[in-house]
């Protein structure tokens, strides 16, 4: 009995460490460390959510530096729309970002954006997951004090940088692509390309895009299953979802590696998008919409573009939306 | 822990060799094997130490147990180390050789390995010189080894005190629980709301050192010794509470090492039981204090250089043992051993400066690293790192000193037993709140893990 009251005790004391933890400093906490659940607190009411990473926003030296986000919202003058923007994001943060939402929220609309690289070992295993999931944890809808503790001891997938560095190549060492009608993994897709020595710049490029783009998404990608589970969500919680495949630079891939590289890429974007077409899903596939010339990064693949790439997208996206 | 105390009183030692075993084998499953190794070894060594009564057999069942233990510690921590930094550099090996050993040899240091290593060749040696009896039951002295609360990180326990804990038939006792969860309690404070919130800090200075101001290197240096003293610290008594609460007693590892008047007493409060191990293991056979001066000099630079390469395969190491050494050599030499008939602050500033400044080489990546790291330290130079100094973290530190002197040669858990019910449960609620509300966020596994 001595014991049961002690953990009653306990209990108690947990309880009002809690409750001067929600009052006084969960606030300042979230601020530091999960920033969007905040933003949810603020947009609970609007009508539309755009989650994305930071594909979203606008590029030095443009002359309309509205976000893409703001740019479709310019379509539905009547709607209330907002962003939830957090570089490095996927379908993974999004999925607990929407989980995070209030039942009595009057948010109808969803889009996620979704973009090839999230899938690839490279993000997989990128060493920001250790960050998006630590504030994962505080988007789950436990009480925050528990959240707060199951980050003090570290309850969330953290891989060190050797850790990391050994899955990635286990990966990109295990997975073969069907190259010039062979089956080659990406290490060896990568080595043997022709842009001469490593420190040859032309050939880091290629290096990347082969890194980033080459995979076969299949059923079993965690990014998946994450896709999965927003679709399921939005179905029990009757909301609608909106997936945009943000649009990749096919033809820089194409000139520094070749067709096979876009081919894949291709039928990355359309397998994503027949899989959830068939569940209800819009999705917006914008994989080529976008030229060469409006991707403002150079020296890494990325899915930041110039305001005309911008543009190109949110009609794109407008256009579907509308379909809602 | 609720298993333990339902199941039968003679089956519950069992429980706890699955459980060390579960536990060690859920980090990496293959290096088990290691552990049985050693078990085996000194299993074997120390009963035929025992029952034979030829000298000559007896020293080399001995030799055979220290050989079997330190091989391995040698083949797991320290063969990449003598490749890369040793044989190579004076082209012992040629490259291609060295490339292909270290290809063979990049696989992860077993946690552990230098503790449980240490505790099991006491064992053997305590046997040797006949001041511990073997253990008959191959499967309990295997739970000597490797009991799980002390398995990866110590405190080094002593056969003779800690097998006739395992081999008592523990009865329930409301006491042991409370006193274990204090220990606990106060242990995952220190870890999780001093080591934890250190820990970013010091990275950002370490990492930095050539944008740091030299003020921001002193202080990099001052949290890093309040950050592996709480990491390790926090560490050891949550072994204790987590032994106390199965009825087994630990011993005190850390008793405000801080507060030392000189580097003699510093090693008589810090890491206890592997300062204990080293003077009755190493020191006192290689004939203690009762020898020539210079035989002195060379066997306490000999215990504290091999106490430094003990913690890690590295230069770095070995330094920071060495500088420890000298100035024990030099306290031993030219000051008085009675601190009483001394200024205690000069003689205090001079000991913490010796063990910060030793510091920075244990944390430093390379000797290179940590001469600049002193180099820029005492420059005085301005600098471009931005640090934020959270008052919360401060605040906690001021309490986790204050504490620390408070309990200097003293208990936490004996001074809590003696407050009134209300004061101890004042405590309590204090030491929740920080660990759920104001512990660290920054994944950073214990120190001294990696040893």
């Amino acid at each position: 009995m001595v014991i049961l009251r002690k953990i009653a005790a306990v209990f108690l004391v947990l309880v009002i460490s809690g409750w001067i933890f929600d009052r006084y400093l969960l606030r300042d906490f979230l601020d530091d460390h999960a920033e969007q659940k905040l933003q949810v607190e603020k947009i609970k009411n609007c009508d539309v959510v755009y989650m994305s990473a930071s594909s979203n926003f606008p590029q030095y030296g443009d002359d309309d530096t509205r976000k893409i986000s703001q740019m479709v919202a310019s379509y539905f003058p009547n709607q209330r729309f907002e962003a939830i923007n957090k570089p490095a994001s996927h379908a993974g943060v999004f999925k607990r970002l929407m989980n995070s939402f209030p039942e009595n929220s009057e948010v109808s609309t969803f889009i996620i954006t979704i973009n090839l690289r999230s899938f690839g070992a490279d993000w997989i295993y990128s060493e920001l997951e250790s960050s998006l999931n630590k504030a994962n944890l505080m988007y789950s809808n436990r009480p925050a004090i528990i959240n707060r503790v199951l980050i003090g001891l570290q309850a969330y997938e953290s891989l060190t940088e050797e850790e990391r560095t050994s899955l990635r190549n286990e990966y990109w060492d295990d997975q073969t692509l069907p190259v010039s009608d062979a089956l080659i993994s990406v290490n060896k897709w990568c080595a043997e390309y022709k842009w001469g020595d490593w420190k040859n710049p032309k050939r880091q490029l290629a290096d990347q895009f082969i890194k980033q783009y080459a995979i076969i998404i299949q059923e079993d990608n965690p990014r998946i299953q994450d896709l999965d589970a927003l679709v399921h969500e939005a179905q029990h919680s009757g909301v609608n979802l909106l997936f945009h495949i943000l649009p990749e630079n096919l033809e820089k891939a194409d000139s520094l590696v070749g067709s096979d590289l876009v081919e894949i890429m291709k039928d990355n974007a359309q397998f994503i998008e027949e899989r959830y077409s068939s569940k209800g899903i819009i999705v917006v596939n914008n994989i080529d919409l976008v030229p060469s010339e409006s991707f403002t990064d150079k020296d890494f693949p990325t899915e930041h573009y110039d305001q005309r790439g911008r543009q190109a997208v949110a009609s794109s996206v407008a256009q579907q939306l509308k379909k809602l | 822990m609720v298993l333990y105390y339902l199941l039968p009183k003679n089956t519950r030692w069992f429980l706890l060799l699955l459980a060390s075993y579960f536990f060690y084998g859920f980090w990496k499953i293959e290096y088990l094997s290691l552990i049985v190794i050693s078990t085996t070894t000194d299993y074997f060594a120390a009963r035929l130490i025992y029952s034979s009564k030829a000298q000559v057999k007896r020293k080399l069942a001995l030799a055979f147990s220290l050989s079997m233990n330190l091989g391995l510690l040698a083949f797991f921590k320290y063969s990449g180390w003598f490749i890369e930094d040793v044989a190579n550099p004076v082209g012992l090996l040629g490259d291609d050789v060295s490339l292909k050993l270290m290809r063979f040899m990049s696989f992860a240091l077993p946690v552990g390995i230098s503790f449980y290593t240490f505790q099991t060749m006491g064992y053997t040696i305590d046997v040797y010189y006949g001041k511990a009896t073997p253990e008959r039951n191959p499967l309990k002295f295997a739970l000597f080894v490797s009991y799980f609360p002390q398995l990866v990180a110590g405190p080094i326990e002593r056969f003779n005190t800690l097998m006739p804990q395992l081999n008592r038939e523990v009865s329930y006792d409301y006491r042991n629980i409370q006193h274990g969860a204090r220990y606990i309690l106060y242990g995952l404070f220190i870890k999780m709301c001093i080591a934890d919130n250190l820990a970013p800090i010091v990275d950002q200075i370490f990492n930095q050192p050539d944008i740091a101001s030299s003020s921001q290197l002193v202080w990099g240096m001052i949290l890093f010794g309040l950050q592996i003293y709480s990491d390790f610290h926090g560490y050891s008594l949550i072994a204790i509470g987590v032994a106390k609460l199965m009825g087994v007693d630990l011993m005190k590892n850390f008793d405000a090492p801080y507060s030392s008047l000189s580097i003699r007493e510093f090693w008589s409060r810090w890491h206890i039981s592997l300062s204990t191990w080293f003077r009755d293991y190493l020191f006192i056979p290689l004939g203690g204090s009762r020898v020539s001066t210079l035989k002195l000099t060379v066997n306490i630079m000999a215990v504290f250089l091999i106490s430094g390469l003990w913690h890690g395969a590295n230069w770095t190491f070995v330094v920071w043992g060495a500088l420890h050494g000298l100035a024990y050599l030099g306290e031993r030499w030219f000051l008085s051993s009675d601190t009483k008939n001394t200024l205690s602050v000069p003689r205090w500033i001079a000991t913490m400066a010796v063990v910060f400044i030793a510091w920075i080489f244990f944390r430093s990546d390379s000797i290179n690293d940590a001469t600049l790291y002193i180099a820029r330290m005492f420059a005085w130079e301005s600098g471009s790192l931005s640090i934020s100094w959270d008052p919360v973290l401060i605040s906690l530190l001021g309490l986790f000193l204050l504490s620390d002197i408070h309990f200097r040669n003293r208990d936490f858990d004996e001074w809590l037993q003696t407050k009134s019910s209300l004061q101890r449960w004042s405590v309590y609620g204090l030491l929740i709140f920080c660990t759920t509300a104001l512990s660290g966020t920054v994944n950073h596994p214990f120190i001294y893990f990696q040893f």
